[in-house]
């Protein structure tokens, strides 16, 4: 969750959300979210679980309008 | 209370760090899809009211931190705790996401990104809005 915080911190052109899956279940299954941390990009489910900066950066970048 | 006084001490500690001001915004209502939450022992769980409890006591923590508190009548997303310039957090931020709340304040605090050179030139190239949404649980 920091990550996201981070890159929406340093990058104007992003913008970064918290949603906590089971008060939001509605959203999370809509996104097909089966495990956390789930990253969603653009409103398109992205991946879940946990990666170190760099790797971060480029998912969201390659997820990006996907 | 909300905080022990070993979590008070240890958001203290963190927010300490923190190198401008920074405000939070908190947004209360009726959630736009409600859902009934649980705690141990069957007792249905107020998310408005133990989002504001621990928001309410980690921005008295520092002196450096403000807090505004909006309660909406229309249902929406809400609870809703905005960091800073717009780092946003949907629902209590309990448990394992008090974390999150307490160093996104400290990130929203810092007078440059935390984030390694390489990755910054990554992100000054993105020439179109990209929105982040990551699901959390508190446990």
């Amino acid at each position: 969750m920091l990550l996201a915080y981070k890159l929406a911190l340093a990058s104007p052109r992003v913008t970064a959300r918290g949603i906590e899956a089971s008060e939001f279940a509605v959203d999370a299954d809509r996104h097909g979210v089966h495990a956390v941390p789930a990253i969603v990009v653009d409103d398109s489910y992205a991946w879940a679980g946990t990666v170190p900066e760099a790797a971060f950066v480029e998912r969201v970048l390659a997820a990006r309008g996907s | 209370m909300t905080l022990g006084e070993r979590e008070q001490a240890a958001i203290r500690a963190v927010l300490d760090g923190l190198e401008r001001e920074v405000d939070v915004r908190l947004e209360l209502g009726p959630t736009a899809t409600p859902v009934t939450l649980l705690a141990a022992g069957g007792r249905e769980i107020d998310s408005n009211a133990v989002a504001q409890d621990l928001v309410e006591a980690v921005c008295a923590l520092s002196d450096r931190v403000s807090l505004a508190v909006v309660e909406h009548d229309e249902p929406g997303p809400w609870p809703r705790t905005t960091i800073g310039p717009g780092l946003e957090y949907l629902g209590m931020p309990a448990g394992y996401e008090l974390t999150t709340l307490v160093h996104g304040i400290l990130e929203a605090g810092r007078d440059a990104p935390a984030l390694g050179a390489a990755s910054l030139e990554r992100l000054a190239a993105i020439d179109e809005d990209v929105a982040i949404d990551v699901y959390v649980t508190p446990t």
